[in-house]
């Protein structure tokens, strides 16, 4: 045993030696990397910063010849004034909300139908429709808002939250298929093969065993709808000129009074429409990362 | 060999195709048709109506007049319209910022997701963190860097005077030919987080047991990316490439709020044009034109990215 032992010790402080060198080779990359992240957050971090800095600093102090990096007193007055009844924001606030959940109820709903009919179902055309949903979603906007401008207002749909959740589904719903007919490819198909046999048919199958397993999909087409349709600002400033039906971006873009600036209204009203999708962000950010990295870009 | 794949061929049509139509056509067709209406009704009638716009004379509110290419004349061609000088300027400034914002978020992406992917204490808490500006709304961040540039009370240009860098504040958004740096900026830092997610993804797919041969082999970390991870990642790169130039040639956001297109026009990418051209100046037949002269740039884009994306799924 003895003789087996030796050189075996022998190799061990070499080997340590070997991880030590892995280990510490690198370190003045990690420093060079460690205060390439303080810089990043420094200006990650720091238009957040100065907006709610802003949000809470008086008047007199916004305006004053020396601005200080720390409000010198916090007022909440800005926020009380913006949510006030002389102020739309809060209508605003609302017609956001609704614009914003209809989408994500609407396209998540369509997108699961679509998407497993496109992944389980055989019928002519299947591919071609596969196909004009990836051109749908990456079709530019800025191409679409004057024929669908045109479109709503012979329609009567504009000015009307309904015109503009129509609008949103141009690329919430082929997202939200495409996606989850990603996710449904992953799913055994034995599951089906076995309900089917039991006698369930096509329709029950998708509502019964395909939508329930597929809650973190789902999670996602959805998180990508209500974040995509809260902050979409072109399809909303065109079909939306009158102050009550604006969402709240077109709306935070009309406060602008000549060329008289509220800043501090302004990044109340700013930091307040941040709120919804940072939090669904800051508690989704599981599900938006892998729908990064699986339902818009494959790779 | 041939004989059995003939056989295996006509049994596979034989037991999956009952009708022409397909085995599962009428549930098919029932669950695609409210998908299949969005699209066609919503993306790919519009896109076909714009065509039709483009090619009238047709004012908001009004009837349009058919003109042939027309339009499509004065903006490329008539040295003596008004929009001819409006058009290629936009396509000079929307190359430009294309171009600045791919560079920039390329970089900063490329720098955050090889940070984020190295052996860093709190990993979590920084990617969260990176990534916030995605979150916020762009209108939001788009007013928030107005107010920072802005020359009298703006932060960026008291920091610079306490600091005694500058003696007089710098004019940001009303100097030609800072405008467009200004409104880059602000753009990148909306779109990195998504260049960082794209990346860091590719990155984490790389087997780390290429490193550690190449480390032991001596490569130094600079060789290592230059070696490994840039070829590997070249997929990725450009998937996000393209899909980047089609988003931010068409946001319209930042130069709207931040800017409006000025000074002199130093920000007006076409986006903004055919805003301005068909919303305040009511002419949709030209409003309809701008950005269908960009057309066959995305169309070559979108071809190539759906190709990746299908076969991606396989």
């Amino acid at each position: 045993m003895a003789e087996v032992a030796g050189p075996i010790e022998r190799i061990r402080p070499a080997e340590r030696n070997l991880r030590w060198w892995l280990v510490h080779r690198n370190r003045g990359y990690y420093a060079l990397g460690y205060a390439a992240l303080l810089i990043l957050s420094v200006w990650t971090l720091f238009p957040v910063y100065w907006q709610l800095a802003t949000s809470v600093r008086s008047d007199v102090d916004l305006f004053s010849s020396t601005v200080t990096l720390i409000p010198r007193i916090l007022t909440f007055e800005h926020y009380e004034k913006i949510l006030g009844p002389s102020y739309p924001f809060l209508q605003q606030f609302r017609n956001s909300a609704v614009v914003a959940l209809a989408t994500t109820v609407i396209s998540t709903l369509l997108g699961a139908m679509a998407g497993y009919a496109l992944t389980r179902l055989r019928f002519a055309g299947r591919t071609v429709l596969a196909r004009l949903l990836i051109y749908a979603y990456l079709a530019p906007g800025t191409i679409l808002f004057i024929p669908i401008f045109v479109m709503m207002s012979r329609l009567g749909l504009r000015d009307n939250l309904i015109g503009l959740t129509l609008a949103y589904l141009t690329f919430t719903v082929p997202f939200a298929t495409w996606m989850l007919m990603g996710y449904f490819r992953t799913l055994p198909i034995e599951l089906e093969e076995a309900a089917l046999i039991d006698g369930a048919n096509r329709w029950q199958i998708l509502w019964q065993i395909m939508v329930p397993l597929s809650g973190p999909a789902l999670v996602v087409a959805a998180v990508f709808a209500f974040t995509l349709s809260w902050n979409e600002f072109l399809y909303a400033l065109v079909l939306l000129q009158k102050q009550p039906v604006m969402t709240a971006p077109v709306g935070l873009a009309a406060y602008v009074v000549g060329d008289q600036y509220y800043w501090g209204q302004m990044m109340a009203a700013a930091t307040i429409m941040s709120l919804p999708p940072l939090v669904v962000y800051l508690f989704g950010q599981r599900w938006v990362i892998a729908g990064w990295t699986s339902g818009a870009v494959k790779d | 060999m041939a004989l059995l794949r003939t056989v295996e061929r006509t049994s596979a049509r034989a037991g999956a195709r009952p009708t022409r139509l397909g085995r599962d056509f009428w549930l098919g067709y029932a669950l695609t048709l409210p998908a299949c209406l969005v699209v066609f009704g919503l993306v790919a009638y519009p896109l076909g109506y714009a065509f039709w716009l483009s090619l009238q004379d047709i004012k908001v509110g009004g009837q349009g007049q058919f003109v042939g290419l027309a339009n499509y004349a004065r903006l490329l061609f008539d040295r003596d319209s008004r929009i001819y000088g409006l058009f290629w300027n936009s396509v000079k400034v929307t190359v430009l910022y294309t171009g600045g914002a791919l560079a920039g978020k390329f970089v900063i992406g490329m720098v955050s997701a090889l940070i984020l992917n190295a052996q860093i204490r709190a990993r979590h808490f920084w990617r969260t963190l990176l990534f916030v500006p995605w979150a916020i709304p762009a209108v939001v961040s788009a007013f928030t860097w107005r107010w920072m540039y802005n020359d009298v009370n703006g932060v960026i240009n008291t920091l610079l005077t306490n600091l005694g860098l500058v003696d007089r504040p710098i004019l940001f958004l009303a100097d030609p030919k800072l405008a467009l740096w200004s409104v880059l900026i602000a753009a990148i830092w909306q779109g990195a987080p998504f260049w960082t997610m794209t990346f860091l993804a590719g990155l984490q797919a790389i087997p780390r047991e290429l490193y550690e041969a190449a480390a032991i082999d001596g490569a130094t970390p600079l060789q290592q990316y230059v070696r490994i991870t840039l070829p590997l990642l070249t997929p990725v790169i450009t998937v996000t490439v393209m899909l980047s130039a089609i988003w931010t040639s068409n946001a319209i956001q930042y130069v709207y709020v931040i800017t409006n297109g000025g000074p002199a026009n130093a920000t007006q990418t076409f986006p903004l044009l055919a805003y301005q051209e068909g919303m305040q100046a009511y002419d949709l037949g030209i409003a309809a034109t701008i950005p269908l002269v960009f057309f066959p740039v995305f169309a070559v884009l979108i071809y190539f990215l759906t190709r990746r994306m299908l076969r991606q799924e396989g």
